[in-house]
């Protein structure tokens, strides 16, 4: 467990691969997910590598894939979710693979083709259909109108109406147009043929589907009459322009009537083989959606691994490549045995050498997690990486973070809601997975679900020291003040008071855990506890940046820089601790110093601390010698800014100055030959020009920063005080207002009553104190954290580890 | 700052923030370096991928052919710009509009002279810019005269007001389909125009520029195409649009020239004008006059970018994205026919 105070140690590795073996080896270690590939081509471009033509390969197979996977959700045939996942297939298999895929692409091509047309000619048949009906009844409207009295015999008027359109040399299209591009059609009908022809339209009241996108479409039914060949033309031309489909149209009822029958019988037995196909078609895409999922793991996995390939060096004497990579030193081992199994796996007589080498190249860092220490590691990386090997804030954070949660949040009754959802959420976290997969909110949240255990115990425990359940206080000892003879009395009829310590009501001696239940009765209890917790936050506030500071103390041990001790260390703690850490000296000493008899005698320490640096003498004093004390920590803390300030630039420029007197002249001259000739390592560009003014400048802005930074985080911490208030107030709030109402109603209308007020209760407290309150207390402490508290050690400039892994590329992609 | 740019970015913000980024998405020149070093197309599909294009040839079965690139390109490009359309208040949605209008202009002018040469419609809609597709364009076959195609289909159209000019008895042959084309041009440079100074503010100043550019060199290019022709010279003269910085006087010698080095001299007048002209040339290396106006054209648009508060942006970045689109698949058209000594001709836009 070491490495979570810091980073893993890494290496970098030369692995040289016998190239039958690669593929393999490659396998192996993303399966292991412990080796991150460093690019040796990074000029080549990405067409122009060796293994371009799988990757290709697998790019096409996974079109293919994808092909049948729409196929299959068209289809709305379930992917039954396997969970096993196969180890990468050999290179060889893969032709098979693409044999498969290839025939299912083709078959299924073919069965989309065959049913595309059959579809066509339904639709083609189904449009005919309509067309018919509903020109008949276009007919037969016509002779309603213009022949009521031929009515009574149909033959007659049929014969009527044929041989009146026969003589006027009418002729008719019919046709099916889309319904949303009707009104243009006629429009155009219109104008194109200057108001000589005349149109009837019906709509189809079915939609129908479109053959080649499957989509319903809404249609209309046409007829124009018109005269002449000119416009027979002129009309067909628009009908084509507007992809309106145009049928024949038997003018005769009697033949349309046969028309009908027959179009009906052909529907039918299109209907037939529709069904088959389509049942054709379902069953092959079942077969193909139960390997499916297995399928695109193992697709891509080959491309992984042909990318991964394509990042090494190819050695074409050796006829092997070679890779490098980052690799934490305590995995050595099981790298090594996953590229001895990659080995024999292919069957390849060399075995593959992995050898560590020395590297100055900024190692990448790696922190190893588990599930529990996850969240708060990766409130650490929000802020940003850690520096290799630099102490690791995160094991600190697993307390001090739910820990100053709760003192803002400090409320029990929540806290217990809290921890009981953080464990339903743990106990269950293996059947939540999947569902937090889905939804990043809800996914957050789960990720966290550790973080929000914590924080909701520690809350429990901040509600018993500030004694404040849902705003109202558990009275488990006794109180020790007597009001009236019956302080239990009076804090079980909520009876208010002003409480006077100085006088006979306080018992003698004190609550014995947290705050006394019967301040919360009292008129004066906010003086009180705001009192209280803005001096606890103080305490806090300078504990934790001392705690910051002295894990600086850590790095420089770490990384041997004695300079940054004595230069920056040491007058920081002097700094701090004679500044605040004498404020919190005052604070534990007035507590216990004046009692209720000699209070209004005791100083302030605002003014105190201010006159303590104004060098005034103080009004009164709290111990004897404190005049001298004062002067002492006033000169130490004003002498630690030059400190701090000038002398680490000082004495780097003295060291400079010594080093280039020893260096002798030609020094540069050999340095040149030999980097000339050595072209190979990353230029060793460690020992950049020494500038002067440059560190200065960056040693000023440090000393500025602290200095500033340990007045305005010292004030910053006050938001503990600010926001456990404001919780308080508004849990008081909900109390007093709205449950309060309901509790004070009697008989059985007060108990419907109170049912409503609860449950509205319930809901206001849920969404404002749990979520809107502890989201803020949330972000408050994160701030905390990561200003307060990092910037007095961490740095924070590091790049991740980022391992080649199966596992996170699938991962990936199913996102 | 007048009240339009007050309320800006409450109509328009999150669309220019769009094509702020889209704008980003422009291949730049390390990009092209790469594409030009492509072998076969299907190389220049693995490019792409890692660009802004990302995935969208994945879908197409190989071999690849330009004619698949180009209809993918150009459907990428009509996707963003009808999300963006349609996410348009008054005016951007106008403005928006003017950009697609010369492209329905387009599209008329290649179906009517498709038909002419007994071409089927169906056979010529996948060739038109599908930017400029509207209802009632498949039905232009059934006009005979300007006259019938400004009352059968233009007329319902937002094309109608530009057409007036074009309306007579005469037939359409390829001489006059010419001359509609730039009628329709002309009044619809100017009205666009007239549109963007009549916004006024920034886009005035970004698209005034641009369109006035777009004129000039529509002048000049049916001045040096008309020679040899049948098109007399108070015709020409007719169709120059009259919102550049030729007019008038530049338009007027325009009129009068009768060759090549007469539409040079006339240039010579207007300082950004002589140097295109100084660049271009026909023997092999130089560059030709179409190629140096579109790097003028793509010059002027990334200015457009140097501003807020405008709709030049949109203009610019459609018109940047055509640019690219050419220069793709130029580039694939070169490597398709084996052409690699062409291949750097393609127009650079970002650096």
């Amino acid at each position: 467990m070491g490495s979570l105070f810091r980073s893993e140690e890494m290496t970098l590795a030369q692995l040289f691969l016998q190239s039958e073996a690669a593929y393999a080896c490659v396998s192996e270690l993303g399966e292991l997910g412990m080796v991150q590939f460093r690019d040796l081509n990074p000029d080549v471009n990405a067409f122009q590598r060796k293994f371009v033509n799988e990757v290709r390969r697998c790019d096409e197979m996974e079109r293919k894939l994808r092909f049948l996977e729409k196929e299959i959700k068209k289809a709305e045939i379930p992917i039954p979710d396997t969970e096993d996942n196969p180890p990468a297939p050999p290179p060889r298999e893969m032709i098979d693979l693409e044999a498969t895929f290839e025939k299912l692409e083709t078959e299924m091509k073919q069965v989309i083709i065959n049913q595309e047309t059959l579809k066509k000619n339904y639709l083609e048949l189904t449009e005919l259909k309509h067309v018919l009906v509903q020109t008949r009844q276009f007919f037969e409207e016509v002779q309603f109108q213009s022949y009521p009295l031929q009515l009574a015999s149909e033959i007659a008027a049929e014969e009527g109406h044929h041989i009146q359109a026969d003589s006027i040399g009418l002729s008719l299209t019919a046709g099916v147009v889309l319904k949303q591009r009707f009104a243009a059609f006629e429009r155009m009908l219109w104008r194109a043929c200057h108001g000589k022809v005349f149109l009837r339209h019906s709509e189809i009241d079915s939609p129908l589907e479109d053959p080649v996108t499957g989509y319903e479409v809404q249609k209309c039914v046409f007829v124009v009459f018109y005269q002449g060949e000119q416009l027979k033309s002129r009309v067909k031309r628009i009908c084509e322009g507007f992809h309106a489909n145009i049928y024949p149209c038997p003018e005769n009822q009697a033949e349309s009537q046969e028309m009908i029958l027959g179009v009906m019988t052909r529907l039918e037995d299109l209907q037939n083989v529709l069904g088959q196909t389509q049942e054709h078609r379902y069953r092959a895409l079942a077969l193909a959606a139960k390997n499916i999922k297995v399928w695109f793991i193992k697709v891509c996995k080959i491309k992984a691994i042909y990318h991964t390939l394509n990042l090494f060096d190819l050695d074409v004497t050796r006829n092997c490549l070679i890779a490098e990579c980052w690799c934490p030193v305590g995995d050595l081992n099981r790298i090594q045995q996953a590229l001895t199994i990659g080995t024999e796996r292919s069957e390849s007589t060399v075995p593959s050498i992995l050898h560590v080498v020395e590297s100055n190249l900024e190692h990448p860092t790696y922190n190893r997690t588990n599930k529990f220490t996850t969240a708060f590691q990766s409130i650490v990386n929000a802020y940003g990486v850690s520096d290799y090997r630099e102490v690791n804030p995160a094991p600190y954070t697993i307390i001090t973070f739910p820990f100053l949660f709760s003192v803002m949040f400090g409320d029990g009754g929540d806290g217990i809601i809290m921890a009981l959802f953080a464990i339903w959420m743990c106990v269950f976290e293996k059947k939540l997975a999947s569902s937090a997969k889905n939804n990043e909110m809800w996914g957050t949240v789960y990720a966290g679900r550790y973080m929000i255990l914590l924080m909701g115990l520690f809350s429990v425990y901040s509600g018993f020291i500030y004694n404040d359940f849902y705003s109202k206080s558990i009275n488990i000892f006794g109180s020790s003040f007597s009001t009236n003879g019956t302080t239990n009395e009076t804090i079980r009829k909520n009876l208010f008071v002003t409480l006077d310590p100085n006088t006979t009501q306080y018992l003698g001696s004190p609550y014995p855990l947290g705050i006394d239940p019967i301040w919360r009765q009292s008129t004066n209890e906010l003086t009180y506890t705001n009192s209280f917790k803005m001096k606890l936050s103080v305490i806090f506030g300078v504990i934790h940046m001392l705690f910051g500071v002295s894990l600086s103390l850590l790095n420089h041990t770490y990384f041997k820089k004695r300079l940054n001790i004595l230069c920056d260390f040491v007058p920081q703690v002097l700094f701090l601790v004679g500044m605040f850490g004498y404020l919190v000296f005052m604070i534990f000493y007035k507590w216990l110093a004046f009692g209720p008899h000699n209070s209004d005698v005791a100083p302030s320490l605002l003014i105190t601390l201010i006159n303590m640096f104004l060098l005034k003498p103080p009004p009164q004093l709290l111990y004897d010698a404190q005049r001298a004390v004062q002067y002492v920590l006033v000169i130490i803390v004003v002498l630690c800014v030059p400190w701090m300030l000038a002398v680490k630039p000082i004495v780097l420029y003295i060291q400079n100055m010594k080093k280039q007197v020893r260096k002798p002249k030609y020094a540069n001259l050999v340095n040149e030959t030999e980097q000339e000739s050595e072209p190979v390592e990353p230029e060793p560009d460690q020992k950049e020009k020494f500038d002067f003014s440059d560190v200065f400048i960056r040693q000023a802005i440090h000393t500025i920063e602290f200095c500033l930074g340990c007045i305005s985080n010292t004030a910053s911490y006050l938001r503990l005080w600010a926001l456990s208030l404001a919780h308080a107030e508004l849990s008081l709030v909900l109390w007093e207002m709205v449950l309060r109402i309901g509790l004070s109603m009697e008989g059985y209308v007060g108990a419907i009553v109170l049912w409503g007020v609860f449950a509205f209760w319930v809901v206001l407290t849920i969404a404002i104190l749990l979520i809107m309150e502890g989201l803020s207390a949330f972000l408050h402490g994160l701030r905390l954290h990561w200003v307060e508290f990092n910037n007095k050690f961490y740095v924070g400039d590091g790049h991740i580890f980022a391992p080649f892994s199966f596992e996170v590329i699938l991962d990936d992609k199913e996102d | 700052m007048s009240i339009s740019e007050l309320y800006y970015n409450v109509d328009n913000g999150y669309l220019e923030g769009l094509v702020r980024g889209f704008k980003g998405g422009i291949l730049r020149q390390t990009d092209y370096l790469n594409l030009i070093q492509c072998e076969t197309l299907e190389d220049l599909k693995l490019h792409l991928q890692s660009t802004d294009y990302g995935t969208f040839l994945a879908n197409e079965p190989s071999p690849l052919t330009v004619s698949v690139i180009d209809d993918k390109l150009k459907e990428k490009l009509v996707v963003e710009f009808q999300h963006v359309r349609n996410h348009a208040y008054e005016p951007l949605s106008t403005f928006l509009d003017f950009i697609t209008y010369s492209y329905m202009i387009d599209n008329i002018i290649l179906l009517i002279t498709g038909t002419l040469h007994q071409r089927a419609i169906s056979e010529l809609i996948p060739k038109c810019h599908p930017l400029g597709s509207f209802e009632q364009m498949e039905a232009v076959n059934i006009a005979a005269t300007p006259a019938e195609l400004y009352n059968a289909i233009l007329v319902d159209t937002p094309l109608a007001p530009f057409f007036q000019d074009c309306i007579s008895e005469q037939d359409l042959d390829e001489m006059n389909i010419e001359i509609i084309r730039n009628t329709l041009y002309k009044a619809y440079l100017e009205g666009f125009y007239k549109f963007c100074q009549e916004m006024g503010g920034a886009t005035a100043d970004v698209m005034c520029p641009i369109l006035a550019f777009e004129a000039d060199r529509r002048a000049i290019i049916i001045t040096i195409n008309s020679f040899g022709t049948e098109l007399t010279k108070d015709d020409r003269a007719k169709l120059y649009p009259r919102c550049g910085k030729l007019f008038p006087d530049g338009l007027a010698a325009l009129a009068r020239a009768d060759d090549y080095d007469q539409v040079r001299a006339v240039s010579d007048y207007y300082a950004e004008y002589r140097l295109l002209f100084e660049g271009a040339g026909n023997n092999p290396g130089d560059k030709t006059l179409e190629d140096r106006f579109f790097e003028h054209e793509v010059e002027l648009n990334v200015y457009a970018f140097m501003q807020q508060f405008h709709f030049g942006i949109f203009y610019a970045w459609v018109k940047l994205k055509e640019q690219e689109c050419r220069n793709i698949v130029w580039i694939a058209e070169c490597i398709a026919q084996g052409q690699r000594g062409k291949i750097d001709s393609y127009i650079q836009i970002l650096e």
